[in-house]
């Protein structure tokens, strides 16, 4: 991935430069999943567990993460909830990894039910609908209102499920890069910007603690079969390395990666603002964003377009 | 909207089918009085029995004791129908849509073989309620019955999907060879409830005598009542959900066919 | 006096192939060979004129017709209703009509004469007063003997004489014109649980009645009285895959005797069990075509909804068990029994399909149309209503193909409708709808438009209808001389006429008769013969 440094406006925002860039993000396929629970906590250990080892579609085949905390009101069965966001590349996908989280990780859990988190989306998957068959026969539905659920007995009751759940069209890959004076003064702000842009409805940030250290260019220099490699042009350490271009200014010595998955652009825009905003701090020396020239995401945000609104 | 006041008592019940949206919706007032309706073998007129203001509108109401008036609202797809009084047998027979409200009591077969819409009555019904016709094999396909009073026998008959509700006592054979849907008495009922039940779920509020073919199996509070409790709420009617006030005895059943029914009883904590 | 004139006359009977002929018919009702001036006259001209149609086989009165009836409500609210008018009674049509809309679902499609295929004795006065109320048509029954006890054990005592006179006293007591046979000691078995699915083997109960002494033994009886119709036979093993061999078998047992072979199509299967069940009917008709001592009816089937009623207790009780539906079962004592099933006929299923396409295979491969006659053992295999929808797959090779290719692939390996492009022609439709069933009854003065016949005629378009069905709308029906239906319309509703046939027998046979009656039957023996003042208008026969 190469970041642009264009000669052309200079933005700043707190001393912090704004590279006149753009993320490149790409069309995905994502479902949201509300688990309720008796309480907050066994609801999110549902959500965590489902949502564990889920960053990227390429090594995990889904992303996945938490969106929100769901207060009993607005929940379909009036219980402490989570709302958890997927996204795939295509629907058919979607539904088998749904099948396979929620089977393994929110079946199991204890006291959780599970509910269709887009109820407009004109698309629907059978996921209740398969994992009925675990109730080996001894399964039951109930119609309500155009929903049909699942009634799966398990040892600690019934796991209720509903049968369909909506996909719709959303955008994978939204990103910012944080370029620090050193490593503390890089995660701290990430840590901030994380922490901004998880109170933001509608998107997800799929990497550990929603940031990646280990940021990745297509394809490899030096291996033939390597699908993604580190991206040397921003590894400090590769600075004056024969063979490398680094776009690193010279006091950048650590550099942190957000990524953002959301159902529609205005969900991303709003994020990454919010981020941006907030990584802007003492010791934070540059703001860019990764693309691929423009040539294979069809989803353009330019940072300055951003951060001129926020 | 249409207003039908009934001025004439019918000696014998009088075949209404023509009370409906789906027939008044575009007709003017003077085709709405000379609609058919049936006194036994001999054809009348709706204006033999009612005064009719308004024209042209799928909204009616019907004022009057019509105890003697049969299938009103037969097979109607749209609109409401609201009953200030009394109705008679078959009201709200396979219809499709719309909604019927009456203040007063019904008679058997309110619904009968139903599938969709919204009936709710501030009174006492009879028996038969969204039940299938002798020889049918299959009650409400779907849709809402509210009842605020008493009920007779073989409420839900046969019915497949759908929800009935009863607020008052019930007669015997609740749920009779039910196929599926929801039965909800919050007054109880009398004997032989869930008898021949193949699946489908029969809640009660109140302790009610059971067949020794249904069979105890937990209590718990089960998460789909939530979700009924939130549905039933915005219709008015209040059921217990909450594992602080108490839970619900499970029994399947009928195990004499087998059937994967299951009734559940309400049981509070002791007071 | 009544003259039709200008239309194409069918009478295969006295060799007239559509010519363009004048029909005379006098005050009596009967077709003379001229009339006066002064005779009304109805121009048939573009039309065609056949006699009416006579239905060799059928169930439409008495008391299993009625618990039917009353076992299937469902139907009831369905059915086209018929309202009352000044001239109508009311009735229920679909497939088990009540009585006064059977005579006018009859006559509005131009059949004129109906033969109620099963009368028990025990029930015999039911299903006469059933019979006065279907207007209009002509009737005849047959008697149910295959089962009957104080029958079955003089034959197992080789008593044949005696057997003799008490079959024509029970034909006489029950006022019926001729004998049916219905699973020859299988429904007498059932009241074991049981069934008599073998020729040879000893009945449930005896040592030495089979299914074959009972069959030759009825058929010999028969002949030796003289009846005018031969022993009407509903073979053992009715429905089963395989039963081409029970049928086969049947036909030699009957070896010199006349016979009747009822709803043919569901005794020629082949295969061993429902998962290998094929068409047999080409062999069937090939042996049929040799054994000129038979006449059948082919007992069609169409894809659709029917209510089976029959006899035989223990094939309803199979049929049962393979639809798990409803089921009625009932028992006459001493006698025989009847089973009711509401069945679908799906185009989906691949026993249905087969079995639709054996029916058309029989009537289409049995050469000679004199001896094979349209039916479809209503309303075992499909409404009697609807019989022009067989008559247009008969007639049309091309939409028969059309239809054959609908069937599920595996359906269509089964059978050989496909290959047989015979087409029937209008001669020959009269001649299975009407000239051949009367003249297997023994009803000279039916079935034909030649002086002396009842003047019960049928006009129809000569173009289809607008769904390309012939035969569905005719434009004229007569009774008797009457116009009864015009233009799809009841017009006049007319009584119909009751043939029975009265055999000879020793009178002293009743000194054998009563005291067994009175020892096995729970009735009283005054009560159980029928009155001729019953019969309204009984046209009987004396044989011999």
């Amino acid at each position: 991935m190469t970041g642009t440094s264009e000669a052309g406006v200079n933005m700043e925002r707190r001393g912090v430069r704004i590279v006149d860039t753009f993320a490149e993000a790409f069309d995905m396929r994502a479902a949201r999943v509300l688990i309720t629970a008796n309480s907050l906590g066994w609801a999110k250990t549902g959500a965590q567990t489902m949502t564990g080892f889920a960053t990227s579609v390429i090594g995990c085949k889904v992303e996945a993460g938490i969106e929100a905390e769901l207060a009993p009101e607005h929940t379909p069965d009036g219980r402490p909830g989570i709302s958890v966001l997927l996204f795939g590349f295509d629907a058919d996908g979607l539904s088998h990894r749904l099948l396979e989280r929620i089977g393994q990780t929110i079946l199991t859990c204890p006291t959780t039910a599970c509910f269709d988190g887009l109820p407009g989306a004109a698309e629907r998957v059978n996921v209740g609908g398969q994992l009925r068959h675990f109730g080996d026969k001894f399964q039951a539905s109930k119609s309500l209102d155009g929903h049909r659920y699942w009634r799966i007995p398990v040892m600690d009751g019934e796991f209720l499920i509903e049968e369909k759940f909506g996909v719709q069209k959303a955008i994978g890959g939204g990103n910012f890069l944080i370029l620090g004076r050193d490593q503390d003064a890089a995660l701290a702000a990430a840590e901030a910007a994380v922490e901004a842009m998880r109170k933001v409805r509608g998107v997800i940030l799929p990497f550990p603690g929603g940031m990646v250290r280990a940021g990745s260019k297509v394809g490899a220099k030096n291996y033939k079969k390597l699908t993604a490699s580190t991206n040397d042009a921003y590894c400090p350490t590769l600075r004056g390395r024969s063979g490398v271009k680094s776009e690193l200014p010279d006091n950048v010595n650590a550099v942190l990666e957000i990524v953002v998955d959301g159902l529609d652009r205005a969900a991303i825009e709003t994020s990454m603002r919010a981020g941006i905003e907030a990584a802007c701090r003492p010791g934070v020396v540059e703001i860019t964003a990764g693309n691929y020239g423009g040539k294979l995401g069809k989803h353009h945000f330019r940072l300055h377009a951003l951060m001129a609104t926020a | 909207m249409i207003t039908l006041t009934l001025k004439e008592q019918p000696v014998v019940p009088l075949e209404s089918e023509v009370l409906s949206p789906d027939v008044m919706a575009s007709l003017s007032n003077a085709a709405i009085r000379a609609l058919p309706v049936y006194l036994g073998k001999t054809q009348c007129r709706v204006e033999d029995f009612f005064t009719v203001d308004g024209e042209a509108s799928d909204e009616l109401e019907i004022r009057g004791d019509a105890k003697q008036v049969k299938w009103i609202g037969r097979g109607m797809s749209r609109g409401r129908i609201n009953v200030v009084g009394n109705a008679g047998m078959h009201t709200g027979a396979y219809m499709k849509g719309g909604s019927i409200e009456v203040s007063g009591n019904v008679s058997d077969w309110l619904g009968g073989e139903m599938s969709d819409g919204f009936i709710r009555v501030g009174g006492n019904a009879g028996g038969q309620i969204g039940a299938a016709y002798r020889g049918s094999r299959g009650g409400m396909r779907n849709g809402t019955i509210i009842i605020g009073g008493t009920a007779g026998l073989e409420v839900g008959m046969r019915m497949k999907r759908g929800t009935i509700v009863v607020g008052g006592l019930v007669r015997d054979f609740a749920g009779l060879e039910m196929k599926g849907g929801t039965i909800v008495l919050l007054g109880g009922a009398e004997l032989r409830t869930g008898a021949w039940m193949n699946r489908g779920t029969i809640i009660s509020l109140a302790p009610i005598p059971l067949l020794p073919s249904f069979m105890y199996a937990a209590t718990y509070n089960p998460s789909f009542l939530r979700l009924y409790a939130k549905h039933l709420g915005t219709l008015g009617i209040t059921i217990p959900y909450d594992p602080k006030d108490g839970g619900y005895q499970r029994y399947t059943g009928d195990t004499s066919i087998p059937g994967r029914g299951e009734i559940l009883v309400w049981k509070p904590h002791a007071s | 006096m009544l003259k039709i004139t200008g239309g194409k006359v069918y009478d295969p009977k006295n060799n007239v192939d559509g010519a363009v002929k004048d029909i005379c018919i006098d005050d009596d009702g009967r077709i003379v060979a001229t009339v006066d001036g002064n005779a009304r006259t109805i121009d048939a001209s573009g039309m065609m004129v056949f006699p009416g149609g006579v239905d060799v086989h059928t169930h439409v009165a008495g008391g299993a017709l009625n618990f039917a009836r009353g076992l299937v409500p469902e139907n009831q609210r369905a059915a086209r209703k018929f309202i009352h008018t000044p001239e109508r009674r009311t009735g229920i049509g679909g497939m088990t009509p009540t009585t006064f809309a059977t005579g006018y679902l009859y006559a509005g499609m131009g059949w004129t004469t109906v033969n109620e295929a099963a009368v028990p004795i025990l029930s015999a006065k039911h299903t006469h007063e059933e019979l006065h109320d279907i207007p209009i048509v002509d009737k005849a029954t047959l008697l149910l003997m295959a089962n009957n006890e104080i029958v079955l054990d003089l034959m197992e005592a080789g008593e044949t004489e005696r057997a003799r006179h008490v079959v024509a006293w029970m034909i006489w007591a029950s006022k019926v014109y001729g004998v049916k046979a219905v699973n020859p000691g299988g429904v007498a078995a059932w009241k074991w649980g049981k069934n008599a699915s073998t020729l040879h083997e000893p009945i449930e109960g005896y040592q030495n009645v089979t299914a074959a002494k009972i069959i030759a033994g009825l058929a010999q009886i028969i002949d030796d009285l003289g009846m005018p119709h031969p022993l009407h036979l509903h073979q053992n093993n009715l429905g089963v895959p395989g039963n081409v061999t029970t049928t086969l078998e049947t036909m030699k047992v009957l070896e010199g005797h006349r016979a009747h072979l009822a709803h043919l199509q569901f005794h020629a299967y082949g295969g061993h069990d429902w998962g290998s069940m094929k068409s047999e009917a080409a062999t069937i008709a090939e042996a049929f075509n040799r054994n000129t001592n038979l006449t059948c009816d082919a007992g069609a089937v169409l894809f659709g909804d029917a209510v089976t009623i029959t006899a035989d207790g223990p094939w309803q009780h199979l049929l049962y068990e393979l639809t798990g539906r409803k089921w009625g079962n009932l028992d006459v004592e001493n006698e025989t029994g009847c089973g009711i099933v509401p069945y679908v006929y799906s185009d989906r299923h691949l026993v249905n399909a087969v079995q639709w396409a054996v029916g058309l295979e029989l009537l289409l491969l049995i050469k000679d149309p004199w001896r094979v006659f349209l039916t479809t053992d209503h309303p075992n295999g499909g409404c009697f209503w609807r019989y022009p929808e067989i008559l247009q797959l008969l007639m049309d090779v091309e939409f028969r193909k059309e239809q054959i290719k609908r069937l599920p692939p595996e359906a269509q390996n089964r059978i050989v409708l496909a290959d047989i492009d015979r087409q029937y022609t209008l001669s020959d439709v009269a001649i299975i709808t009407s000239a051949g069933p009367a003249r297997a009854l023994g009803l000279a003065q039916k079935g034909h438009l030649g002086a002396g016949a009842d003047a019960d005629i049928t006009i129809y378009p000569e173009k289809p209808d607008g769904q390309g069905v012939l035969f569905s709308y005719p434009r004229y029906v007569l009774k008797r001389g009457q116009v009864v239906v015009e233009e799809g319309e009841v017009r006049t509703v007319t009584e119909g006429h009751e043939f029975v046939t009265r055999p000879a027998y020793d009178e002293t046979i009743e000194e054998y008769i009563r005291p067994l009656f009175q020892k096995v039957y729970t009735m009283s023996f005054e009560n159980y013969p029928t009155e001729i003042e019953r019969l309204r208008h009984p046209d009987v026969t004396a044989c011999k």
